[in-house]
């Protein structure tokens, strides 16, 4: 689930192994144990960060798995199991997503809601070299529209790049890009409100 | 350059740097903007530490998890019986017993060159 190059340990290995694969193939249960154990929980936090729900995030779980079993007789080992599995995961939610569409908010109209909900701050310096709570950032992560939701935690979470992100969106790599841009921009003025006014001048 | 025009750019600025020399003299002259500039790194890189962190499954998940092989196969078997019964169900017969028997010739004859490859 974890991309390589932002990671930065260097230690980094497949959690599955090609041999367990080959085992969970041949209908070995205790190989699907083993790899759901090993790899359930971040796929579900893929799927909640996507997604902003545990409900949604649960059942985008258990989609993400069902696709997995289906199709893990065609995954052969030319790819890492874990990118495969992390493209099933982010398709699924984000597929999902889609398909909720409908029923939430719009993105205009949810602005002046998201702004609403964020606690007010005091426990978050506003300073260079400020510190930043992950529990705080995930809620922030939460309050984003979904568009710009999903190309933030894929660009700046799991470090996909910008045509990446636009194949997954099915967008164009300029409107993939704006999302990001704005997705930054909105968490940037949740996460620090007190210093989100329009102070100006020309240097 | 104008604040608000620095303030347009940091979102990209603080990932990917920026070649554009009006900005980094403006952010080397500006503490506002320099501090704005701040908060959006120390913003990139909370979500970068976010990457290795997972969060708490719900109770129940896994154990759905694991019953996927088995929940797999008997939709598979519900959708062969469907399948099956198809004609009865929809008594469109004709085309789907067509294309029933065009895919198993398909079938019979990748069957049947195999022993020649061996
Ligand atoms: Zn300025």
């Amino acid at each position: 689930m974890r991309r390589q190059k932002d990671t930065g340990d260097g230690a980094e290995r497949e959690l599955v192994s090609s041999e367990l694969i080959e085992r969970c193939k041949s209908g070995d249960e205790e190989a699907w144990r083993e790899i759901v154990e090993a790899t359930h929980r971040d796929v579900y936090t893929l799927c909640l960060r996507i997604l902003g729900n545990p409900a949604d995030a649960q059942e985008a779980t258990q989609d993400v798995f069902l696709k997995v079993w289906r199709n893990l007789s065609s995954f052969r080992g030319d790819s890492m199991f874990s990118t495969w599995l992390y493209r099933v995961a982010s398709n699924t939610a984000i597929s999902k997503h889609r398909k909720r569409k409908r029923q939430r908010l719009n993105e205009a109209g949810v602005d002046d809601e998201v702004l609403a909900q964020v606690p007010a701050s005091g426990s978050v310096e506003s300073a260079a070299g400020a510190k930043i709570e992950v529990e705080r950032l995930e809620e922030a992560l939460a309050l984003l529209p979904d568009g710009l939701r999903e190309a933030v935690v894929l660009r700046d979470v799991y470090g996909l790049n910008i045509a990446e992100i636009s194949a997954e969106q099915k967008i164009s790599e300029t409107a993939a890009k704006v999302r990001v841009h704005r997705g930054r921009k909105r968490l940037k003025e949740i996460m620090f409100p007190e210093d989100s006014g329009t102070e100006t001048g020309e240097r | 350059m104008r604040c608000e025009e620095v303030r347009e750019v940091l979102p990209a600025h603080v990932k990917d740097g920026s070649d554009d020399l009006t900005v980094r003299r403006h952010l080397a002259r500006c503490p506002e903007c320099k501090a704005e500039l701040a908060r959006y790194e120390s913003l990139m890189g909370g979500l970068r530490t976010l990457q290795m962190r997972s969060v708490d499954v719900p109770a129940g998940l896994f154990d759905q998890l694991l019953a996927i092989p088995e929940r797999s196969s008997r939709l598979d078997s519900a959708r062969h019986h469907v399948a099956r019964h198809r004609k009865v169900y929809v008594g469109g017969g004709i085309a789907a017993v067509a294309i029933a028997g065009a895919a198993g010739a398909a079938l019979w004859r990748s069957k049947a060159r195999r022993p020649l490859t061996a």
